[in-house]
């Protein structure tokens, strides 16, 4: 053994940092997570007849394999960064939210329903249309942070029966009060002025919702790691009793946490319907509330892992035409992929704790 | 249906390198009321554990009626007639007395046929000593009679000799009487033996035989109780080791009134209430001793004074203000608790134990500056915090439910006594913990009090309480019942008021 | 028709859908009450239930007869029951979280492998016709009572006894309301919790078949609309009693039928707020009404 390695050795003994040592913990669960994932799919495949490492290839092909594949991915990642904080930042506080489709439903229309009058603005008007979509989805989501706290309803349960009302209340308002009578076979808000559209990235053929996704996980990331409000929030989440004895508010900062959320999620969708649909309709239903919580779990709730992990489940979705296309399979391939990778997440690290100690406990002593 | 007779020779258990058990060696004959006694750690759980199957011991032979057995397994003492009651209670609360007792026997049917299970549980209650309800949910049962159901449980699985742990601990003196004395009338029948953990001497004088005494894993002592007296069961129990002198109490007059309570009404879990017209003050320079039975509204109480739990009518108050117990009102107070099961009430198991040494702090300067969280600052300020209490951790990163229950409520006393504090908020401060831990703790409460600081000390020991307070309260239905002084109470009065409800 | 008699239609209707999509509620709530009565919340109920949809769907289509359908929906309910509590015996595993993982891949699994009966008929369940003493079309209609639902009454029975009356049943509850005591007891506590979990899946199957085979009846992707989900609730206004969770679904089929039933009356101007009924009465249920008496021990419902 060289000198060198002897010595990067002893340093690893030497107990690095330990934050470092806990994220690369981490990060080889998860890349462990996700091999048993891409095992139990390609498993799944050949029992359905199908060839695994075509179907791969075909997946990295639609997600990353040229500059078209990365324009799909990165216009899917980005309303998924923020669907994802969503789950990530009530989870802070110990609750599972599921229901940001809700939110970015509610967040959408209002948006919508704004910035149709807003024409006159100018490039100003996006930032009352933001605003409101913030608004909408933090009071959606706030709302079951209020119901968890002040009511005992669970948070899960609560969070989608709210996004099945917000659907309802959404096709009712589009398909009724809010419609343009002049989309006929589909009903939407009336169409978008220019002024409150949102614009590409200098010719790259993604809009300027990237931006706001990757800048709201970077602020996530500080607001949750770096301030004491953070802190407070991750000791109210880790031990209630604990927070009420040290005199933190604790029903608040997890109505706060819900609120934040939401909002992230509302603005997701402002952003889809100022930048991709120009009105309101159900094209926005796309289901990236409910993706947002596999980013958020596979991201192990952590805001800046959110950034590799929404390209990773945007790239996915990416694939998910070609695959239909090249191979016929069906479009819910992309949906058995991301079931397994769910619960791969969930039961890996027990899964391979429980396998180390078995081994040790047949080591001799 | 006879006592059984038990001894264990030479046994031994170690836990990695720690040493549990060591060459102990002790008899407990057939129909005998035995006591085990020794400090925390002394070994005591581990031996009963290797008897009852839940632990194998490493050397050594158990012998029952002067048979050698292998118990590997609980099931195995089981056949053997040997069960054991825990402190805590084992019977499912959601169940009726009677569903409890079924669902324990033995070679139960698979369809139940009730009546024929009722009529032959009845059937054994006669001959039984012992009354519950039967069909009532065990979580609506007062502690007294839950654990009789628990001893009854046992002699309808015919066990013929009993390990109690601790089992009065949750009772009223004069609840405890009860259950201990039907175990002594079944014993002196000849139906049964036990061996009762306990360290109320009071209960070992009164109802065994017989005493053997434990210490660091080692058997140190055994004898009849009434040849040893007190004295020298205590001296073996501690050793050598010269007792920590008593905390000494600076006579000083009680100053302004910090803490008032009155009329308040706090419910528990279920919505009913638990505290109900209560009322107290604490002034500055005096420890006020809350003596009670656990579960009649302690544990309420310190969490509605901790903000932990809402106040559903009437007043509490710190120094003339209504108090809810929001960062600025603690500040403001000066307020410092150590409530009971630290890590379940006062830390976040999964955040780092200098993290948890922060939770008071974190906002403040120098951990926080510009809104800006320091989290080097919160580690130097957590070692420097470790280093003076000697919290044993692997580091200020470890996670604090990875530490042992002492160094967890080191910690915690670390925390809220580090700087000097003006009112206290205690609950079982020195629950499980050993001899010289408690005592230091006592030192502590008592300084704090001559510095001038007022604290509330709300105890099920009544040893600690008669040692420490200025004045006694007694609380019993969720109530104050009776105000004493240590030198005007006598226990069995005391007694008298902690079981009147 | 006038308009009258139209809004006479409206209870009978409500009534008929009670009883018609009453019934996944019915089954989907068994089986999620037999799962919280071994303390545990399975969410990926909803997964086993549209795979159970698929699958009765798809096994009827391919064999030729419903009953090997309902089989073939029990199969892939159980599998998927089974599945949640094997991974939730894993430690430190939130069993909410895994629920909602089998519902992500017991839909994609559903969806995936339903593509190809989209488009095929398959022969539906029968019903008993009580109403064919009428001339009423509408009165026929409602009194169409799905084969399904005497079956449900029968599982409701079954459940009651098992629960109370055996000691599979007992020992379960036991589970349920402290693992401690189960644990001091020597009882097996996986094998029971695997058993409940597992039956409970098979039901929620069932109550997939019922919305495939019976109402609606046929097989798509949207054909559930979270009744896996609501039975959670639906079990916390059940209070955990197998009967009354026949009155809860008895309640939600019917909250849900309103707004159907209001659109065919002719009132039309809110078709999608009638629809959102059941999931506000659920909510207002779980916000207002949620005693937890009853509640087993071991349940992590609210902390």
């Amino acid at each position: 053994m060289s000198a060198t390695s002897a010595s990067a050795v002893a340093v690893l003994r030497a107990a690095p940092d330990p934050r470092l040592a806990a994220a690369l913990r981490a990060l080889a669960g998860t890349v462990g997570a996700l091999a048993l994932a891409a095992l139990l799919f390609g498993a799944f495949l050949v029992a359905a007849g199908h060839d695994p490492l075509a179907v791969y290839a075909l997946l990295w092909k639609g997600a990353f394999g040229s500059a078209f594949a990365w324009q799909n991915t990165l216009l899917r990642a980005a309303p998924l960064m923020l669907t994802a904080l969503c789950v990530v930042l009530p989870a802070r506080a110990g609750l599972i939210v599921i229901g940001g489709e809700g939110a970015v439903l509610m967040g959408g229309l209002a948006a919508a329903a704004l910035g149709v009058h807003l024409g006159g603005l100018g490039g100003m008007a996006l930032l009352p249309m933001a605003l409101a979509g913030a608004l909408a989805g933090g009071v959606w989501i706030g709302l079951v942070g209020l119901l968890r706290e002040r009511r005992g309803v669970n948070e899960a349960i609560g969070s989608l029966l709210l996004a099945y009302i917000a659907a309802a209340l959404f096709k009712h308002l589009v398909e009724g009060p809010l419609r343009d009578p002049a989309s006929l076979n589909k009903p939407s808000t009336p169409a978008l002025p220019d002024a409150a559209r949102l614009g590409e990235l200098a010719g790259s053929g993604v809009h300027a919702g990237l931006v706001i996704g990757v800048l709201a996980c970077v602020l996530a990331h500080l607001l949750i790691h770096h301030t004491p409000w953070g802190f407070g929030l991750k000791v109210a989440g880790g031990n209630p009793r604990a927070g009420r004895m040290v005199g933190l508010p604790v029903g608040r900062l997890a109505i706060a946490a819900c609120g934040l959320g939401g909002a992230a999620a509302g603005l997701a969708g402002m952003i889809e319907v100022a930048a991709v649909h120009g009105a309101a309709n159900s094209a926005l239903a796309a289901g990236y509330g409910y993706a947002g919580i596999l980013v958020a779990f596979v991201a192990r709730q952590q805001p800046l892992a959110i950034l590799p992990t929404a390209l990773l489940v945007g790239g996915v979705a990416a694939s998910g035409g070609l695959l239909q296309r090249r191979l016929g399979l069906p479009d819910a391939t992309v949906n058995v992929l991301q079931g397994f990778l769910f619960l791969s997440i969930l039961v890996a690290e027990p899964l391979f704790q429980a396998v180390a100690q078995r081994i040790r406990r047949r080591r001799p002593r | 249906m006879a006592a059984l007779e038990l001894e264990v020779v030479d046994l031994g258990k170690r836990f990695g390198d720690f040493v549990a058990l060591q060459g102990v060696s002790t008899k407990v004959a057939a129909g005998s009321f035995h006591a085990l006694l020794g400090e925390n750690g002394a070994g005591k759980s581990t031996l009963v554990k290797c008897i009852v199957g839940y632990q194998m011991p490493d050397e050594g032979a158990i012998l029952v009626d002067r048979r050698e057995r292998e118990i590997r397994h609980p099931a195995d003492a089981d056949a053997l007639g040997l069960g054991m009651v825990y402190q805590h209670f084992t019977l499912a609360p959601g169940l009726s007395v009677l569903e409890n007792l079924v669902l324990a026997r033995p070679r139960l049917p698979a369809v139940l046929d009730w009546a024929a299970e009722r009529a032959r549980l009845e059937a054994f209650l006669d001959t039984a000593p012992l009354h519950v309800p039967l069909d009532a949910p065990v979580a609506t049962l007062a502690a007294g009679q839950k654990q009789k159901a628990e001893i009854l449980k046992q002699l309808y699985l015919d066990r013929r000799f009993l390990i109690l742990d601790e089992p009065t601990s949750v009772l009223t003196p004069q609840e405890a009487d009860e259950v201990l004395g039907l175990l002594h009338g079944l014993t002196r029948a000849g139906r049964l033996s036990v061996l009762m953990i306990s360290h109320k001497f009071r209960e070992v004088e009164a109802f065994c035989d017989e005493v053997t005494v434990l210490r660091r894993g080692r058997y140190v002592g055994r004898g009849g109780v009434a040849e040893l007296g007190r004295e020298r069961m205590a001296a073996l129990m501690m050793g050598s080791e010269a007792l920590p002198e008593p905390p000494a109490r600076a006579a000083r007059v009680p100053g302004v009134t910090r803490l008032r309570v009155a009329d308040l009404a706090v419910h528990d879990d279920k919505g009913v209430a638990a505290v109900a017209g209560m009322g107290f003050d604490v002034r500055a320079g005096e420890i006020v001793g809350l003596a009670g039975v656990s579960g009649n509204g302690q544990r309420e109480l310190v969490e509605a004074l901790l903000g932990q739990r809402a106040v559903a009518a009437g007043v509490l108050e710190v120094d003339g203000a209504a108090y809810r117990g929001s960062r600025a009102e603690i500040d403001r107070a000066g307020l410092a608790s150590l409530p009971e099961e630290p890590l379940k009430n006062a830390c976040v198991p999964q955040m780092s134990v200098a993290d948890n040494l922060a939770l008071r702090s974190f906002d403040r300067p120098p951990q926080t500056r510009l809104g800006w969280l320091r989290r080097g600052t919160i580690r130097a300020r957590g070692r420097e915090l470790i280093a003076a209490f000697q919290v044993r951790t692997p580091g200020p990163d470890a996670p604090i439910a990875a530490l042992s229950g002492g160094n967890v409520q080191r910690a915690v006393l670390a925390r809220e006594l580090a700087q000097p504090r003006a009112l206290l908020i205690v609950a079982n401060p020195v629950f499980g913990l050993d001899f010289a831990s408690a005592a230091a703790i006592h030192q502590r409460l008592m300084a704090a009090r001559n510095a001038g600081a007022a604290v509330l000390l709300v105890s099920e020991d009544l040893d600690e309480i008669l040692a420490l307070a200025d004045r006694v309260l007694v609380i019993s239905g969720g109530r104050i019942v009776h105000e004493t002084t240590p030198a005007a109470a006598d226990r069995h009065t005391l007694g008298r008021h902690m079981a009147a409800h | 028709m006038s308009a009258d008699v139209d809004l006479w239609a409206v209870p009978l209707a409500v009534f008929a859908g009670a009883i018609r999509a009453g019934s996944p509620f019915l089954f989907v709530s068994l089986g999620e009450c037999l799962t919280e009565r071994g303390g545990r919340i399975n969410l990926g109920l909803e997964g086993a239930l549209v795979m159970g949809a698929m699958s009765a769907y798809g096994g009827a289509v391919l064999s030729g007869s419903p009953w090997l359908g309902l089989l073939a929906a029990i199969v892939a309910g159980g599998l998927l029951g089974l599945l949640h509590g094997l991974i939730c015996s894993l430690p430190r595993v939130n069993d909410i979280a895994v629920g909602i993982g089998l519902m992500l891949l017991g839909i994609g699994l559903a969806f995936f492998l339903g593509k190809p009966f989209i488009q095929p008929r398959a022969p539906g369940l029968p019903a008993f016709e009580l109403g064919a003493w009428s001339s009423n079309p509408l009165v026929r209609e409602a009194l169409r009572i799905n084969v399904l639902f005497p079956l449900g009454l029968a599982a409701c029975a079954l459940m009651h006894l098992a629960l109370t009356r055996t000691r599979w049943g007992l020992a379960l509850r036991c589970v349920g309301d402290s693992q401690d005591t189960a644990r001091a007891l020597g009882l097996p506590i996986l094998r029971l919790r695997l058993s409940a979990t597992a039956l409970g899946g098979a039901l929620a199957g069932i109550g997939g078949a019922s919305l495939s085979l019976f109402y609606p009846g046929s097989w798509n992707e949207g054909l559930s609309s979270g009744q896996g989900l609501m039975a959670v609730a639906l079990v916390v206004f059940a209070r955990w009693q197998p009967w009354r969770c026949l009155y809860a679904a008895l309640l939600f089929g019917g909250a849900g039928a309103l707004g159907p039933a209001l659109q065919a009356a002719g009132v039309t101007g809110a078709y999608h707020l009638f629809n959102a009924a059941p999931y506000v009465l659920t909510l207002a249920l779980m916000a207002f009404a949620s005693e937890r008496t009853g509640a087993p021990g071991e349940l992590r419902l609210s902390r």
